[in-house]
């Protein structure tokens, strides 16, 4: 029973990751419908800058994460004013080609710079958990999900509280309505985009203490991404947080509780679970139908 | 903008220019094809003994390799054209149905010792099952969704060959070796993308393909019409499974080892799709033309450590550029509907940009 209660803990840790991921993912996906495929690789440009910060600084890991922020909010309202605002209106691929790119320039600039080798970010406190029991809550995981968690609660503020984020959501809803009524396309798309971007940032400052970090360490989560969106359904910032959740605990116990499923198997069952919920219900879990 | 600002009647030195170029891709595609049979023919001459054959062998034998390789990418993009240039869906895993088709032959050929006669003709059948199989699901979604769950089709195809000890695991399956067959590969993969082109051409002068077109520009029309939208998007995209598929179960005799890497690589669907644009998605030719430049020149840029990285980086603005600056393709312009300006840049531009 208490091996039980250790995955499912285990389970809604890495679902933490997998919101903190995804929740940048989402905003992206619902305003500007573009499906960023280099999501991932702004992820390890968060890992590589809390790793620089930590081992050239000695700045403790989780201290990074706002400048982690704001270094990806630059980024990403460059890549989106000067690259993909070129494209917006274009044939949906176009999009997914466009990120697919700048994700393969990500990858390799990473490789001339840092080499393919591995990295780690480790603390005084890396290995430390809490006992309950017979139930170990590692310190480190157990802070990643309480960020995630704030994160979410900060994108929900921004969205649905300040001024600028009303304007994201009216360029979502209808942007054409959002131009007539005043509203700078062209810099909220980049805004939307470096708010992502900054999520994206902060996620990968996260990871850098939980595993391991390379060029190519960022994409996987892209699929993830994708996937929890699909979970919990597009468009709200709690449907990301449910969708996050419920899938890692999917993937921590299927792995554990399903025989012969392994370590090997997350894209599979990633896989499996989309395919399911894209056949099932289409519009996720708290989704709306379009 | 009008459409009609676009096309321009060619002129009769237009017609003459794009003749003799006809005459000259002619002319290149007889020697590329004859080219293989000169060069490996040494190989025989000299009593299959690799010492006494020189450097020039070892050219010849890069440049035969070269060519096989680009056929196989012909025999790609013209598949994928299939499914993502005429029926207009996105699809980007069809590395999936490459990789089956080469554990189908290696799998037959490794562990059930069946010859790699008898082992590919399979190959494109398993592939198209498989994507019949799945399509029927998939092909409900539209857009983005149906674009990352055949990426993710791609990738979870791989992973879960992998972990089958039947297919061998992580050590991936060796076909036997065919000695001296660098001819033979290359006239299955030319064949392979030959045919990819004749069912291209045939499809779209059929019922079929008029359907599969109708579907990509409004598939509710097309549906309201009495086009059967399921069966006929299935269709395709099985059609385009079996050719990659074949593409694939050759490889894997040709290259006599495989595993998850080296036949479920996910730049193979990008490639694919990035060369269809190039030259054209939805066109004939245009697939073919971009599937030729673009793997010939990853193929001269690529060399080992870090030319390949700024191989793969010079990938990724050639996606960028094209995307932005040349959205319907070069045989746009080479084809005749427009001309090749600065205008026609900037006009690209200014369509698609907020």
């Amino acid at each position: 029973m208490s091996l039980f209660v250790q995955q499912v803990i285990l389970g809604l840790m890495l679902g933490g990751v997998y919101v903190a991921v995804a929740i940048g993912f989402s905003l992206v996906w619902g305003v500007l419908n573009i499906v960023n495929l280099a999501h991932g690789a702004l992820v390890v440009v968060g890992m590589y800058a809390t790793w620089f910060l930590f081992t050239h600084a000695g700045i403790d890991p989780f201290l990074t994460l706002p400048l982690d922020a704001v270094v990806l909010f630059a980024i990403g309202y460059l890549v989106q004013r000067g690259l993909i605002n070129r494209v917006i209106r274009a044939p949906l691929f176009f999009t997914l080609l466009l990120t697919f790119g700048i994700n393969l320039v990500l990858i390799n600039l990473f490789l001339l710079w840092f080499k393919a080798d591995f990295r780690s970010v480790t603390t005084s406190y890396s290995g430390a958990g809490l006992n309950v029991g017979a139930v170990t809550i590692p310190y480190i995981r157990l802070a990643a999900l309480v960020i995630a968690m704030l994160l979410a609660g900060a994108v929900g503020f921004f969205m649905n509280r300040t001024r600028t984020g009303f304007a994201i959501q009216a360029v979502g809803a209808d942007k054409d309505a959002a131009q007539l009524v005043g509203i700078d396309l062209r810099h909220v798309y980049a805004l939307t985009f470096a708010v992502g971007a900054a999520c994206a940032g902060v996620a990968g400052g996260l990871l850098s203490t939980v595993q391991a970090i390379s060029p190519t360490a960022g994409e996987p989560y892209t699929l993830q991404a994708f996937v929890v969106v699909i979970l919990g359904g597009l468009g709200r910032v709690s449907a990301t947080v449910v969708g996050g959740l419920l899938f890692g605990l999917i993937e921590v116990l299927a792995q554990s509780q399903v025989p012969g499923l392994g370590a090997g198997w997350s894209n599979a069952i990633a896989f499996a679970v989309l395919v399911l919920v894209l056949v099932l219900r289409p519009q996720g879990l708290l989704g709306r139908l379009a | 903008m009008s459409e009609a600002a676009f096309s321009t009647q060619p002129s009769r030195t237009g017609r003459r220019i794009r003749r003799a170029i006809l005459i000259a891709f002619l002319l290149v595609v007889v020697v590329v094809l004859v080219l293989p049979l000169t060069l490996t023919q040494q190989a025989a001459d000299a009593n299959l003994d690799p010492t006494t054959l020189g450097i020039d062998f070892a050219i010849n034998k890069s440049i035969v390799r070269t060519e096989t390789t680009i056929a196989m990418f012909v025999a790609l993009a013209a598949a994928w054209n299939l499914i993502g240039g005429l029926t207009g869906y996105a699809a980007f895993g069809n590395v999936a149905f490459f990789g089956l088709g080469a554990y189908t032959v290696g799998f037959l050929t490794d562990k059930q010792h069946l010859s790699f006669a008898l082992a590919l003709p399979l190959a494109p059948l398993v592939a198209a099952a498989f994507a019949g199989l799945i399509g029927v699901p998939l092909l409900r979604l539209r857009g983005h969704y149906f674009a990352i769950a055949t990426l993710g089709t791609g990738v979870a195809v791989g992973e879960v060959i992998k972990n089958l000890d039947v297919f061998g695991g992580a050590t991936g399956l060796f076909p036997p070796i065919l000695r001296h067959a660098d001819a033979l590969f290359f006239y299955l993969m030319a064949a392979n993308a030959g045919l990819a082109v004749v069912v291209t051409w045939l499809v779209m002068r059929s019922r079929f393909g008029y359907g599969l077109i109708a579907i990509r520009e409004n598939e509710e029309a097309a549906s309201v019409l009495g086009v059967n939208t399921t069966a006929y998007k299935v269709g395709a995209f099985a059609l385009a499974a079996a050719l990659t598929g074949l593409a694939g179960g050759i490889f894997a005799q040709w290259s006599s080892f495989i595993d998850q890497e080296s036949v479920f690589p996910i730049q193979y669907n990008v490639q694919m799709i990035l060369m269809a644009i190039i030259g054209g998605a939805g066109t004939l030719f245009g697939p073919v033309a971009g599937a030729i430049v673009l793997e010939w020149l990853i193929l001269s840029l690529a060399g080992g450590g870090a030319s390949a990285v700024y191989a793969q980086m010079g990938l990724g603005v050639l996606l960028a550029v094209t995307v932005i600056f040349v959205p319907r393709g070069v045989v746009d312009f080479f084809g005749g509907s427009s001309k090749l300006s600065l205008g026609y840049f900037r006009r690209s531009l200014r369509e698609t940009s907020v």
